[in-house]
């Protein structure tokens, strides 16, 4: 039960978009997305390990990652002591009896010109397994076993509903008697009424047939009715993995708190709760934030250790640096809507943008910092502004990448504890970063 | 009839699928079939186009049975007749000896219609009806044969190059760009010009075995370059298709599945690639079989096939005489008409009725 059958280490897949033939000529250097990016787990034997997270947060390239449908750019996945990456010949066609997938889309994952049986039987005729009529016998024993009934064998899959083709799909993932299934989000697409049956299912068989699982959702009540333990997975990375329970009784890890505390529950306490939900979008894979992936959007983002605002009104400074950075603020409209054409109220513009960009009172120190910026704004001097505010407010989460420890339930996140490398590098931070002088950059 | 030449024609593809996995059931689904029956019931064009290949599909393999003469034969008394219900005069020069001198006379002489050539005969007093039931012969087995090998050739090359990607591909299409690049018929006359004009000589079975009359031609001519340089040209449009397709395929999450479950390359092209990119090929194919036979008409027109009895030679022999006996050309001319407007109806209707839209996406039967 606690021995690991599955082990990955530091997996990586980068794509390289910029790689046409006029890239290459011009020498152009090729822009990584990092769909998975250093990640690394154990699923033990016998248990489920779930993996949530948003879309496009790369889940599903892991799974595939990890069964080798796509080559690694780094890392190792180690299978029942086996190194996967480097299998190869009749180590190969054991690692793809042994561990199979079962997919998501229940329309795109069974191909429309094969029957039931054909579909069921056709890992054992990729691995030469039996006879046809053999096979046929295992089909319809399977369909039994997977709650459709055995004279459904020559149907094609337009004939059956939803929810029927997730169970063709487990049967054809478990026809030839594999160890480990991947379950890559095998219940989003269903009605919810369906999602339940199905997850009983995968129950029932795991238990039958001491399957291990790897399942993969966006659905955190569906991760937790059927996981084990839980990693949560943040922009390739995973921030958080510790057995279910703990997971969601006692979140260690900012993105794991918002996540569930954006889920709406049922219950007639929650009628009246705001439900707090996680700020932004998803940062693009192609340029993900320095230091701490989930920083841009987090609600417990560290101050520097000169500073000391409240969490509310540090957040929103951040969040209005972060705009000025990326340019996001036009200077030009804001004077428009002030209605001074000539441009020298500066003091308007000033108390204007001020309002609209906070809702917190900010502390007089804050303050005055705060509309230091702006008026650098107003002034067209894009930089000064974001260079006064990334002074007094630069975080350590944007400088040092925290990682995740060893231990039972660890998360990488900067106010937790974190190994001794990353520990000493956010004191060498802090040791190189003084308080700035208020007002000290001002003309 | 014509029901039974599809299935026929099914049964074909599905004998290169199954080559190599060997399953049971047919590349063609039930619903399909329902599809391709409802359509058909629908749509009148596309019984016309049926009833037109039909024709033309029964009297080049009877031919020999259906003609009233031997295609080649000639007689030069009753040559530039013209088809029935219609009159035509001709210049006649006779010279007599009137009074011990000879004179020369000019005179137009009408030329009158025989029930035996119905639609008239050529300059050398051939049939015309013979000779262009006999040139269906040779145009629709260019036509099949150049588009099964142009399918073969560009099926390989465009599902190799759309499963693989990468620099396969770019290889694979910027060639086939570059066969793009050449007119069709300049391309074909330069391959033909570069081969010469092989051609196979097969024993008609209905003559052989004396089902029909001995004095048609006892074999039949399969003209072997134009059909392999016909299929070079036409290639590059069904590897163009079959690699959209099979670009589109490879994405799905059963060619996924199939790998993880360890499926080789050959066995994910030839179960999953291959089955599910057939449908606009085989719309394709009846399209071009029409693109085909066209061309062969022209190279037989410029002279470049060899082939003697074929509709293409056949308008370029009466071309020279368009304006007095102008059925020399104009038979065989509309019989190429019907051919190319029947079979692109099939298609018309193949495309309604396979619609991919429809295909695979369950649902509504």
């Amino acid at each position: 039960m606690t021995d690991p059958l599955v082990t990955v280490d530091g997996l990586e897949k980068y794509y390289y978009e910029n790689d046409t033939l006029l890239d290459r000529l011009t020498g152009a250097e090729p822009e990584a997305v990092r769909a998975v990016d250093g990640v690394s787990f154990d699923v033990r034997e016998g248990e489920t390990l779930g993996v949530v997270g948003e879309s496009g947060c790369g889940k599903s390239t892991l799974a595939e990652t990890l069964m080798r449908l796509r080559e690694p750019t780094g890392g190792s996945v180690t299978f029942d002591g086996d190194p996967v990456f480097e299998l190869s010949g009749g180590d190969m066609d054991a690692f793809r009896r042994r561990a199979q997938v079962m997919f998501q889309d229940p329309f795109s994952s069974l191909d429309p010109r094969m029957t039931a049986g054909e579909i069921i039987t056709e890992p054992l005729a990729i691995h030469d397994v039996g006879t046809a009529a053999e096979r046929r016998e295992r089909a319809e024993t399977l369909l039994e076993e997977v709650g459709l009934s055995a004279d459904q064998i020559d149907r094609y899959p337009h004939e059956f509903s939803g929810g029927q083709r997730q169970r063709i799909g487990f049967a054809r993932a478990l026809a030839i008697d594999p160890e480990f299934v991947v379950l890559d989000e095998p219940v989003s697409a269903l009605d919810v009424s369906v999602q339940a049956q199905v997850l009983n299912l995968l129950a029932d068989m795991q238990a039958e047939r001491d399957l291990t699982y790897l399942f993969i959702a966006h659905d955190l009540s569906v991760v937790r009715h059927i996981s084990d333990r839980v990693a949560v997975m943040y922009l390739g990375e995973i921030v958080e993995i510790g057995p279910t329970e703990e997971i969601f009784e006692d979140p260690q890890h900012p993105y794991t708190k918002a996540l569930l505390e954006s889920v709406p529950r049922a219950d007639t306490d929650e009628r009246d709760r705001v439900v707090e939900t996680i700020r932004g979008d998803v940062p693009s894979p192609r340029d993900p934030p320095s230091g701490c992936s989930f920083r841009t959007r987090c609600p417990e983002l560290i101050q520097p250790p000169w500073l000391d605002a409240p969490q509310a009104a540090f957040r929103e400074i951040s969040e209005f640096r972060t705009r000025i950075e990326n340019g996001d603020i036009d200077v030009d409209t804001r004077w428009e809507r002030v209605g001074d054409p000539d441009r020298e109220d500066r003091a308007a513009f000033v108390d204007a943008l001020r309002e609209e960009a906070f809702d917190e009172d900010l502390p007089d120190n804050d303050e005055e910092t705060v509309r230091e910026a702006i008026r650098a704004l107003a002034d067209g001097d894009r930089e000064a502004a974001a260079a006064t505010l990334r002074e007094r407010y630069r975080s350590p989460c944007e400088a040092i990448d925290p990682a995740l420890p060893a231990g039972n339930h660890p998360d990488a996140c900067l106010r937790n504890e974190q190994p001794a490398d990353v520990e000493a590098a956010r004191e060498e931070w802090e040791a190189d970063h003084d308080a700035p002088e208020v007002g000290a950059s001002s003309r | 009839m014509s029901h039974g030449r599809l299935s026929n024609d099914r049964g074909g593809l599905r004998g290169i699928v199954r080559g190599g996995s060997g399953g049971e059931s047919p590349v063609i689904s039930p619903r399909t079939l329902r599809n391709l029956r409802s359509e058909l019931s629908r749509s009148l064009l596309a019984k016309f186009g049926i009833a037109i290949l039909a024709v033309i599909l029964f009297t080049a393999v009877f031919a020999p049975l259906l003609a009233p003469h031997d295609p080649t034969d000639q007689n030069l008394d009753n040559a530039n007749v013209p088809p029935l219900g219609f009159t035509a005069t001709e210049n006649q020069t006779t010279s007599e000896t009137v009074d011990g001198e000879v004179q020369i006379v000019e005179e137009e002489v009408v030329v009158n219609t025989t029930a035996e050539h119905p639609l008239g005969t050529d300059s050398l007093g051939r049939d015309v009806l013979s000779r262009t039931m006999f040139g269906a012969r040779t145009s629709l087995l260019v036509g099949l044969f150049g588009t099964a090998i142009a399918v073969v050739l560009g099926v390989t090359v465009g599902i190799t190059a759309g499963y693989y990607g990468g620099r396969v591909d770019d290889a694979l299409m910027r060639f086939a760009d570059v066969m793009l690049a050449f007119p069709s018929l300049v391309l074909a006359i330069a391959l033909i010009g570069l081969w010469g004009q092989a051609s196979l000589r097969i024993p008609d079975p209905l003559v052989a075995f004396g089902i029909a009359s001995a004095e048609m031609p006892e074999d039949i001519v399969l003209p072997g370059t134009v059909i392999v340089v016909v299929a070079l040209v036409n290639w590059v449009w069904f590897a163009r298709v079959a690699r959209g397709e099979a670009l589109s395929v490879r994405d799905q999450e059963y060619v996924k599945a199939a790998r993880s479950m360890g499926g080789s390359d050959l066995h994910v092209i030839l179960r999953h690639v291959l089955p599910n990119s057939l449908t606009p090929i085989l719309v394709l194919a009846t399209i071009q079989i029409a693109a085909i036979i066209l061309l062969e008409s022209s190279l037989s027109f410029l002279g470049f096939s060899g082939a003697q009895l074929s509709w293409g030679f056949d308008i370029a022999q009466g071309r020279q005489y368009l304006s007095s006996s102008w059925w020399i050309a104009t038979v065989p001319g509309l019989a190429i008409v019907a051919a190319v407007v029947g079979i692109n109806l099939i298609g018309d209707w193949l495309r309604d009725a396979l619609d991919p839209g429809i295909e695979g996406q369950g649902g509504a039967p």
